[in-house]
């Protein structure tokens, strides 16, 4: 075989004439499309996949959180009580068509001669053979007498729904969840027992005689045989001689605290955490 | 590192330098102009996409034509390729000669076609083309004696023609 023909033989074969500026074209056409950091750095395309995985990822549990909590906020203001002076809150016009469930949710400003009607806010709401009792959802308990009384009482508390166009002014109850008393202001105050700890923290700054008193700040501290000494728990070091010192020094740094009221001056320690020297 | 504007610049100087050579080789693989031409423009893509850098022309020359030669050899091996029944590529258009010859290697088993394009086309030496396909000299001459020996069974050649080493 001569290489003179071949190699003419093969110079002659024809090819696309526009092959070179279609191919630049397309080439610069494809690295419009990817960016500089892209094209050479397929790690980072990855991360990039990650990153919006995660990010979707991120906003679908963030969403299911949100519909969760939602649920969980609209089941627990079922049972729970209203305040007295709160007002009654219905939900604004309903749309022009389609059927809605508007809730009623307030207190009972007027109920009645037969005591089969109530008044929340500006709505009268009749309560009929129709009208659900209670939560009829599956996994609801049954409504006890105290959250579900039989009789509606002015004050009483109420809440469920009604499908009824609230416009009129008057609807009929389709669901009533709760109607309770409201709650007592006893029930409701704090407890008036138990007992604050105060913290001891300072420099000591004089010590009685005895040596078994202190004073930080305006306070005097005395150290009695019930006081407990070094940090309590499981996982807390023995208190070491540099950090809790046997004698109270002035000038020593002290930590603790006192469950006694400080207004008098003069409080016995709890417990005493540090007792150490400053630092040099 | 180039910046865009080199990239731009080497890619077409490539393009105006080696495309017809990678065409050819591609050609010679697949034996159709337009999946030769795929190839190339899938090739000059890898060369925009992974940047290499040359120590020299011949250099990058060398791993356009490697590349192509993977790239038709990756087409040969797909489904839909080897599924098609093709049109083969019209070469009536060549002098007699030309086409018997280039028929003649085109008809040839593929692990000879490359090597003697590679030698009467772009002129390489058994060493060069033994880089180029990373494998032995010794290998390369072998493919080429016999591939030349089946040429000169189909269409005579030069018997004293010399390979260079």
């Amino acid at each position: 075989m001569k290489k003179s023909v071949y190699k003419s033989a093969m110079s002659r074969v024809k090819t696309s004439e526009n092959f070179e500026e279609a191919t630049y074209r397309k080439l610069m056409s494809e690295m419009e499309k990817t960016t500089p950091s892209k094209i050479n750095d397929q790690k980072e395309r990855v991360r990039m996949n990650t990153a919006k995985k995660r990010t979707i990822t991120g906003w679908s549990i963030g969403i299911a959180a949100c519909a969760v909590l939602s649920v969980s906020l609209i089941a627990t203001n079922q049972t729970a009580p209203k305040l007295p002076g709160q007002p009654p809150t219905t939900i604004t016009q309903p749309p022009i068509s389609g059927k809605v469930a508007v809730n009623i949710d307030g207190v009972i400003t007027e109920v009645s001669a037969d005591g089969k009607s109530f008044k929340v806010g500006d709505l009268w709401v009749q309560v009929t053979d129709q009208t659900k009792l209670g939560s009829n959802e599956p996994t609801a308990t049954a409504p006890s007498e105290e959250l579900l009384q039989k009789e509606f009482k002015v004050g009483n508390i109420v809440s469920g729904y009604t499908s009824q166009d609230v416009g009129s002014g008057k609807v009929t109850a389709d669901v009533i969840y709760n109607n309770m008393a409201p709650a007592k202001e006893e029930a409701s105050a704090p407890p008036v027992t138990g007992k604050a700890m105060v913290n001891i923290d300072g420099q000591i700054t004089e010590v009685s005689a005895d040596g078994k008193s202190f004073k930080v700040g305006d306070l005097w501290v005395t150290v009695t045989d019930d006081t407990l000494l070094g940090i309590p728990g499981p996982t807390a070091a023995e208190p070491s001689e540099e950090l809790l010192q046997k004698e109270f020094k002035v000038g020593n740094i002290v930590s603790g605290y006192t469950s006694e009221d400080l207004s008098t001056g003069k409080v016995n320690a709890t417990r005493i955490y540090n007792n150490m020297a400053p630092q040099q | 590192m180039y910046n865009s504007y080199e990239l731009n610049e080497s890619v077409r100087r490539a393009l105006d330098q080696y495309s017809q050579s990678m065409i050819k080789i591609a050609f010679t693989y697949l034996k159709n102009i337009a999946d030769a031409e795929e190839v190339a423009q899938d090739v000059f893509l890898a060369y925009l996409q992974k940047r290499p850098v040359f120590e020299s022309s011949e250099h990058e020359k060398a791993w356009l034509i490697r590349t192509t030669i993977n790239k038709s050899k990756n087409m040969l091996k797909t489904g839909w390729f080897k599924s098609r029944n093709p049109v083969p590529e019209d070469l009536s258009y060549l002098p007699k000669e030309e086409n018997e010859v280039l028929q003649a290697v085109l008809a040839l088993d593929k692990k000879y076609r490359i090597p003697i394009h590679l030698h009467y086309y772009e002129g390489y030496s058994i060493q060069e083309i033994a880089a180029i396909m990373r494998t032995k000299s010794a290998t390369v001459g072998t493919w080429l004696a016999r591939g030349r020996l089946i040429l000169k069974e189909k269409i005579g050649g030069l018997e004293d023609e010399k390979i260079s080493l």
